[in-house]
């Protein structure tokens, strides 16, 4: 380097070193290994802490029968979720010592993902809302347009893949069926309760199964744990959703029946 | 505060020290002034596209919501069907490796070439690790089950004629995230073969060491909302 090498302008260009390959004065900064190590035990730590209070939660809840409302779940795993994030983005990836700008470019970000969740929520909240416009159009005891047999239209009838051939039944109880009837197939001396006593044995929360009909969930003496059915002391809330628009009449009638069933054995 | 200018003085082996690719012989590209501007626009690309990571895990999240707000019963079902041991373990693996880089970051700003080298084997050992815990233990046993997506679902003793769905969202969430474990390890594989052949990376030529660690501090990142929301929310 010539004498040249100390009138850098207010750039910090160099004319004797246009390419800059020996202007390093001032260096980046190097994290230290202490800071490095305490983030990442932090971290550690707070996994712990998030598995330790959904195990907490699920044993409140199975041994005492106490129902923390839903949102103290999603809170609060959210919420340590998001310390353990902002850790990551600080210190593993710099951020604090970094140019603002490429902080600026993530919380930009993140703020276009709050609005395309804000705006997917309200969407979904709002469904069951009427506007003030189309009062006129509510009559009582409807409008003779029958939401049972929706108009039908050919172009949306066409069969969906080989692999759904459920014959009008749920994917669920057709899936359920076939595994029944190739199970008495394989077995010829076995019968359909001891497929279930089987499937009941395999099972890690063994619940009792609205379809199982002749409720050989008691006969065969397997517990009972918490399934995450409405109750009368947990409420799952549905959104956005209008089950008695959906459903046919039947099979509406077909979930209540295997969910009653389900709370008067207990 | 530590900066590179407080690097390890360590003379390369000769036959690399006189290497074009070794990292004193880097020059800026022609069309930038200084390896400072270089360095931070690399370092800002890498941000923007960071960010659309982001959003492309967003849409994942927000179906995640949008189908949990419609069929909670299905949804709370589907937690119970996976084990958080697992989850917690490939946590734990991911954070670990999160530090490692951090740490290899460190070493090629230092020119310490040996534990940059030692930092990234260990971060490779990690993605091996996070990739079987979750064939071998989750995705494996799970589709022998039935407990498969979509129009492949086939597990018979299913509660909710929703859980389909949320099996294609588990295994897209996770799919979508395990693609780009492999991506990340593909990327450090080449930073360590770069070092080790050439001693590729020090204190003034290290933005593919950082760039490549930023993706992959963005993999843990959204491990980090993953787990809870697939094993812990119910």
């Amino acid at each position: 380097m010539s004498h040249a090498a100390n009138h850098n302008d207010a750039l910090g260009w160099n004319p004797d070193d246009p390419h800059g390959t020996n202007t390093h004065a001032h260096g980046h900064v190097v994290v230290s290994w202490k800071i490095q190590l305490g983030v990442l035990l932090v971290l550690l730590f707070f996994t712990a802490l998030t598995v330790a209070f959904y195990n907490l939660e699920q044993w409140a809840e199975n041994a005492f029968s106490i129902h923390l409302p839903l949102w103290v779940n999603i809170v609060g795993a959210m919420l340590i979720a998001s310390i353990k994030a902002t850790l990551v983005c600080m210190y593993f990836m710099q951020l604090r010592y970094d140019k603002p700008l490429n902080t600026f470019a993530l919380l930009f970000c993140l703020f276009a993902v709050g609005l395309f969740l804000f705006f997917s929520m309200l969407d979904l909240s709002t469904r069951g809302a009427v506007n003030k416009f189309k009062y006129g159009e509510i009559q009582s005891g409807g409008t003779g347009v029958s939401l049972d047999a929706p108009p039908r239209d050919e172009r949306f009838d066409a069969r969906l893949s080989p692999r759904v051939q459920t014959g009008g039944d749920n994917l669920i109880n057709t899936v359920r069926q076939n595994a029944i009837a190739a199970y008495l197939a394989e077995h010829p001396d076995k019968t359909e309760k001891d497929w279930w006593a089987k499937m009941y044995a395999k099972q890690k929360h063994p619940h009792h199964h609205w379809a199982d009909t002749e409720n050989y969930f008691a006969q065969l003496g397997y517990d009972h744990s918490e399934p995450a059915l409405s109750t009368s002391q947990k409420r799952v809330v549905r959104t956005g959703r209008t089950d008695a628009l959906e459903l046919a009449p039947g099979h509406a009638a077909h979930n209540d029946h295997g969910a009653a069933s389900h709370n008067a054995d207990h | 505060m530590q900066t590179t200018l407080d690097a390890y003085d360590t003379p390369a082996p000769d036959h690399i020290r006189s290497h074009p690719k070794h990292w004193r012989n880097r020059k800026a590209g022609h069309h930038w002034r200084t390896h400072d501007e270089e360095f931070d626009g690399s370092k800002l690309g890498m941000w923007l596209f960071l960010t659309t990571e982001v959003l492309l895990f967003a849409g994942i999240f927000c179906g995640y919501a949008v189908f949990r707000l419609l069929y909670p019963e299905a949804w709370a079902n589907g937690s119970h069907y996976l084990d958080w041991r697992f989850g917690a373990a490939n946590t734990v693996v991911l954070l670990i490796s999160s530090w490692t880089v951090a740490n290899a970051v460190r070493c090629a700003q230092l020119n310490n070439q040996k534990w940059l080298k030692i930092n990234l084997i260990i971060t490779l050992i990690c993605a091996a690790l996070f990739v079987f815990i979750k064939l071998k233990f989750e995705y494996i046993p799970k589709l022998a089950d039935g407990k498969a997506p979509g129009t492949f679902f086939n597990y018979p003793m299913a509660q909710d004629p929703h859980e389909p769905l949320w099996w294609s969202l588990y295994y897209v969430g996770t799919g979508i995230h395990a693609l780009h474990v492999l991506i990340g390890a593909t990327l450090l594989g080449w930073v360590l073969y770069r070092s080790w052949r050439y001693q590729a990376y020090g204190p003034t030529e290290y933005t593919m060491v950082e760039n490549s660690a930023l993706y992959w501090h963005l993999v843990d990142l959204v491990w980090i909302f993953l787990f809870p929301l697939l094993y812990l929310i119910h």
